[in-house]
């Protein structure tokens, strides 16, 4: 290798203003590639984490069930449990056991219980009385039925001797037991005391002991606990060596159990969809950023532009040139790549939605950045070839690739796939996801609509920009020196300030239009569901319950709810609905007559336990009933006991709301809170997407800032020589920072305006038609843009304060030597 | 050996400005002698440089046809033009850093260019025939302007050129660092080295064996 080009790398360092902005914007790049790749890895392991938390975590793991017709007989529930524990040695099962309700006698009055046995149950029971472990623990709701007292034998004493009396299971259940709840929390509602809860053993032994009488068929639970999977994999991995695992014992069970089904293809669903979505801006980023190695190795050749026409004329290629600018950028691109790359992983928890990573991610992101790398190479090598072929080879031909890719109307072909896109949203858009098992299907083109809609916006400014530069040789604004000398620097920096002007419309309109639609899809999320439960939690109530618990007063609401074929309506008090339902608009005066809600029949109606209504108020929509049904006053129904079923709707979460009932003895079941009402995947993916969307969004402002920033330093002998002029002729300091605040002020506020506008227009019309379950009102709405507008213009107002504080700072530190140098 | 080293047949140069075809050199022919100094002398604007950048291969002409020893460039490729001024030219530039690789040292640059020719320079005695002895591992920029230059055709010596042009040698440089140069100059003719200066430096003019005056891009009678 020859001398020049072997010294290349050292010859970097002669520049390290160059050498920075080569390492930054491979920084970038690789920054967006790899962040890319994790983040639609990381969506992977956040819909694994969103889905998991909706079930059971205790039972993630597959499991087994012998209920029902197949419930084993009580004389082989310690050998079977023997053979289980044998079968798997790999893994301690937890084994539930439980007898069906028997009538039982403690000495007192004579109740319905059914008993059990589960490792460790005792230590996730909260005790009212004794404690001890050597004997039965009795429920509450038992206790207090048959007046037992600690110490008692029931069944003759053949039972073990009572040692503690505990608080009954309740809804929310705690995790440990969560699985177990079809047997440990009573049905105190459809068979009143029958359904009963559990009287806990104190052994496996004591459990196979226990008299016929008391048992006959047992239900038995099969269970593997385990850590709850983060990613994909691990979750896959979960269900295989599950499977695997309980396919030797799954004879004589009659429920078998694989929560995790559901969950691993919806979460590989999801990266699919979030990668596919994140795609097209990601590659539109990765060419602004290879444009901007292009830049770099322009200004590269600009600099050293003797040197080269020196190798030139010494016989050196476009291809040796081409090398000689590779061997002098590469390493701060292979530099700023690895920067990129831990940049990318470090800021994981601020930009994606988990900080889990399946295996292999951090492999994949690496090996995207060393394609991002190799091409930065690659364009680096072409650019600085066809640089010096151009400069040198074929000078004063006229560069007719750049007129015929400046004369091309790409604004048209983005505008055309905006066209298209538009219509994605509109016949196939998104689909619902409250079906049962259904996959979150999402459209990307349809999702990539409002980003079109901004490339488009800011390809069109960028085109009239340059028509109005081009064309500014007319204006005359002498008057105005302060103005003139904006325009005249904005024309003479065209190229420069277009592709700022782009790439900030670009950052702007991204960073908006992801804001508008994550923030939208959340709302509609939280929104979406509490209209859909009604309440912020819910619990079922006897018709007789009419009073709330005063610990209840003030935040719940007792609500009736009506059910024939697909006609719905609500039986409410006035008075208090309001302070029980979710937050919804609505004349509080209309709640004292019946409505009509969404697009019922204007007609009389019967439903069952109602009175005939026909009302004529109309409300669009009503909370649980949501666009269809029928809301009637408590005061207009006869009997409590006709009405299809009674809740309280409570604000306080469900915790709060079934400790409170539970405290003041009301009975209650199927419960429920708004967090887990709505299968929320599809929302909580486009959120994830376009949250994505603004992180690019912030990257191309950055790239936008330091491009704007840079333009301004590199042309600081033009400023310090022009500004020396104008200086001369008697414009003041003020005047002349006025005059670059204009100058670049002027390009930011179109980059906002253009930006901001361009992404409420799209986002108005898209973020409505992005709704991942129609069937839910209400549809999503585009959040308040003011806190967005607020952040881009002070950022916006920094960088130009700071861009023009740097043109007069060079115009003021201008050496002569370097004003009068030719 | 041919008895011209490089022959220029009716050429002229156009260059396409916004404002139209503009004519740089017109029907330019001449021989440059396979030895002694040959100047192409004239006005500023006149083409010398212009005409030089032909000579040296740099630039087609857009009309006529240019010999290196016997043989016709015309119909060359870029690269077998890249190929005889690898060989066979040396191109000085007016400005005396522009000839030099700024952040190598003196004798890397010696070697640099003779590395570019395919051929080995011996540094410290080319120093010593520029008057430059000790300077080997100097910095470029700790040279003065006169320094710099003549180190540029030390360079040129060193790629052992068939011709040696140089574009306004001395221009850029004050006068005692501007008879440095025409000292250089003059050693690289007697050596029998054919150079060809474009310049309307008088004195340097005055070395010439060989002078062509060039007048709006024509050869003046």
């Amino acid at each position: 290798m020859q001398i020049p080009w072997r010294a290349a790398p050292r010859a970097a360092l002669s520049s390290p203003l160059t050498l920075l902005v080569s390492v930054v914007t491979a920084l970038l790049l690789s920054f967006v590639v790899a962040a890319a790749t994790m983040h639609s890895a990381a969506s992977g392991s956040a819909a694994i984490d969103y889905q998991q938390n909706r079930l059971c975590k205790e039972a993630l793991h597959p499991s087994l069930e012998a209920t029902g017709v197949g419930a084993v007989p009580h004389q082989h529930v310690a050998e079977v449990v023997r053979e289980i524990t044998a079968a798997v040695p790999d893994k301690r099962p937890l084994i539930g056991t439980y007898t069906r309700e028997k009538r039982v006698d403690f000495g007192g009055r004579p109740t319905e219980a059914k008993f059990g046995y589960r490792p460790g149950a005792t230590d996730h029971l909260k005790v009212l009385q004794g404690g001890s472990k050597d004997g039965l623990w009795v429920p509450q709701s038992i206790a207090a039925t048959t007046d037992l007292q600690l110490g008692k034998r029931g069944l003759g004493g053949r039972l073990p001797p009572v040692t503690a009396i505990y608080a009954d299971v309740i809804d929310p259940l705690p995790e440990w037991w969560c699985s177990e709840r079809h047997f440990v929390v009573p049905n105190v509602l459809d068979r009143d005391e029958l359904a009963t809860a559990v009287v806990w053993m104190p052994s496996a032994e004591s459990f196979a002991e226990l008299p016929p009488e008391a048992a006959d068929d047992t239900d038995i639970t099969v269970r593997f606990p385990a850590a709850a999977p983060r990613t994909i994999d691990q979750a896959q991995a979960l269900l295989t060596e599950g499977t695997a695992r309980i396919a030797p014992i799954r004879g004589g069970f009659n429920r078998e159990m694989s929560p995790l089904v559901l969950p691993v293809e919806n979460a590989a669903q999801t990266v699919r969809n979030v990668r596919s979505a994140v795609l097209p801006l990601t590659l539109i980023s990765l060419l602004i950023g290879l444009a901007g190695i292009a830049t770099v190795t322009v200004q590269w050749a600009q600099r050293r532009q003797h040197e080269l026409r020196l190798l030139w004329v010494r016989g050196s290629g476009p291809f040796a040139l081409g090398g000689r600018g590779v061997l002098e950028l590469g390493l701060p691109l292979v530099v700023g790549g690895a920067a990129g790359l831990g940049t990318a992983r470090l800021l994981l928890p601020v930009y994606a939605p988990s900080d889990a990573l399946p295996p292999g991610t951090g492999s994949m992101a690496a090996l995207a950045v060393l394609v991002v790398v190799v091409l930065s190479i690659a364009v680096t090598f072409a650019t600085g070839a066809l640089r010096t072929h151009r400069l040198f080879q074929v000078a004063n031909r006229g560069n007719r690739l750049r007129k015929v890719l400046t004369a091309l109307p790409w604004e048209l072909a983005t505008a055309a796939l905006a066209a298209w896109a538009w219509n994605r949203v509109q016949h196939s858009g998104l689909s619902t996801t409250t079906e049962i098992g259904g996959l979150p299907r999402i459209d990307a083109a349809a999702l990539a609509f409002p980003l079109l809609v901004v490339l488009t916006a800011a390809l069109v400014t960028v085109r009239l920009a340059r028509w109005a530069l081009a064309a500014s040789h007319r204006a005359r604004l002498w008057s105005k020196p302060v103005a003139q000398l904006a325009i005249r620097r904005l024309a003479a920096a065209s190229g420069p300030v277009t592709g700022v002007l782009l790439v900030g419309v670009l950052a702007i309109g991204t960073i908006a239009v992801g804001t508008a639609i994550a923030g939208s899809q959340k709302t509609a999320l939280d929104v979406k569901s509490g209209m859909y439960t009604g309440a912020n939690s819910f619990a079922q109530i006897k018709p007789d319950t009419t009073e709330l618990p005063a610990s209840l007063r003030g935040d719940s609401a007792i609500v009736g709810y009506v059910e024939q074929h697909d006609r719905t309506a609500l039986v409410v008090d006035p008075k208090t609905f309001r302070d029980g339902a979710f937050p919804f608009e609505i004349d509080p005066a209309l709640l004292n007559e019946p409505l009509r809600v969404g697009n019922v029949p204007r007609r009389e109606v019967r439903l069952p336990g109602l009175p005939p209504v026909n009302p004529t108020a109309w409300v669009p929509s009503f909370p649980k009933l949501g666009r269809s049904g029928w809301v009637v006053p408590v005061d207009r129904i006869e009997d409590r006991k006709d009405v299809g079923s009674w809740y309280v709707w409570s604000r306080k979460p469900l915790g709060e709301l079934t400790e409170a009932l539970a405290a003041a003895g009301v009975k209650f079941r199927n419960v429920g809170e708004r967090s887990k009402a709505v299968r929320g995947l599809p929302f909580l993916t486009i959120q994830w997407t376009f949250g994505f969307v603004t992180a690019l969004g912030a990257v191309l402002a950055v790239v936008a800032a330091i491009a704007l920033l840079l333009a301004v330093e590199v042309r600081r002998r033009q400023n310090a020589l022009s500004g020396a002029f104008s200086a001369r002729m008697g414009l003041g300091p003020a005047a002349m920072l006025r005059s670059h605040l204009l100058e670049l002020g002027a390009v930011a506020a179109a980059a906002v305006v253009v930006g901001i506008s361009a992404s409420a227009v799209s986002t108005g019309f898209t973020v409505p038609k992005l709704d991942p379950a129609p069937r839910l009102t209400p549809a999503p709405e585009v959040p308040n843009v003011l806190p967005i507008l607020v952040t881009t213009v002070a950022g916006s107002v920094l960088v130009v304060l700071v861009a023009a504080w740097i043109a007069v700072r060079s115009v003021r530190s201008a050496k002569i030597g370097e004003l009068i140098r030719g | 050996m041919a008895e011209h080293v490089l022959r220029l047949s009716e050429v002229g140069v156009e260059y396409r400005t916004p404002a139209g075809a503009v004519t740089a050199v017109s029907g330019v022919t001449l021989d440059v002698p396979a030895s002694g100094m040959t100047v192409l002398a004239g006005p500023s604007g006149s083409g010398k440089s212009t005409l030089l950048r032909v000579l040296s291969l740099v630039e087609r002409p857009t009309a006529g046809g240019v010999e290196l020893r016997g043989t016709g460039t015309a119909r060359l490729s870029s690269r077998a033009r890249r190929k005889l001024r690898r060989r066979e030219i040396a191109l000085v530039f007016q400005n005396p850093a522009d000839n030099l690789i700024g952040h190598l040292d003196v004798g890397d640059n010696l070697r640099a260019a003779a590395q570019a020719a395919g051929r080995h320079a011996p540094v410290e005695e080319l120093l010593e025939q520029l008057g430059l002895p000790g300077t080997a591992t100097w910095k470029v920029s700790a040279m003065s302007g006169g320094q710099q230059q003549r180190l540029a055709f030390g360079c040129a010596l060193a790629r052992q050129a068939t011709v040696v042009l140089a574009d306004e040698p001395t221009s850029q440089l004050d006068t005692s660092s501007a008879d440095l140069v025409l000292e250089t100059l003059a050693d690289l003719a007697r050596r029998g080295v054919p150079v060809v200066v474009a310049s309307h430096d008088p004195r340097l003019i005055a070395l010439a064996d060989t002078r062509f005056d060039l007048r709006n891009g024509v050869l003046a009678a």
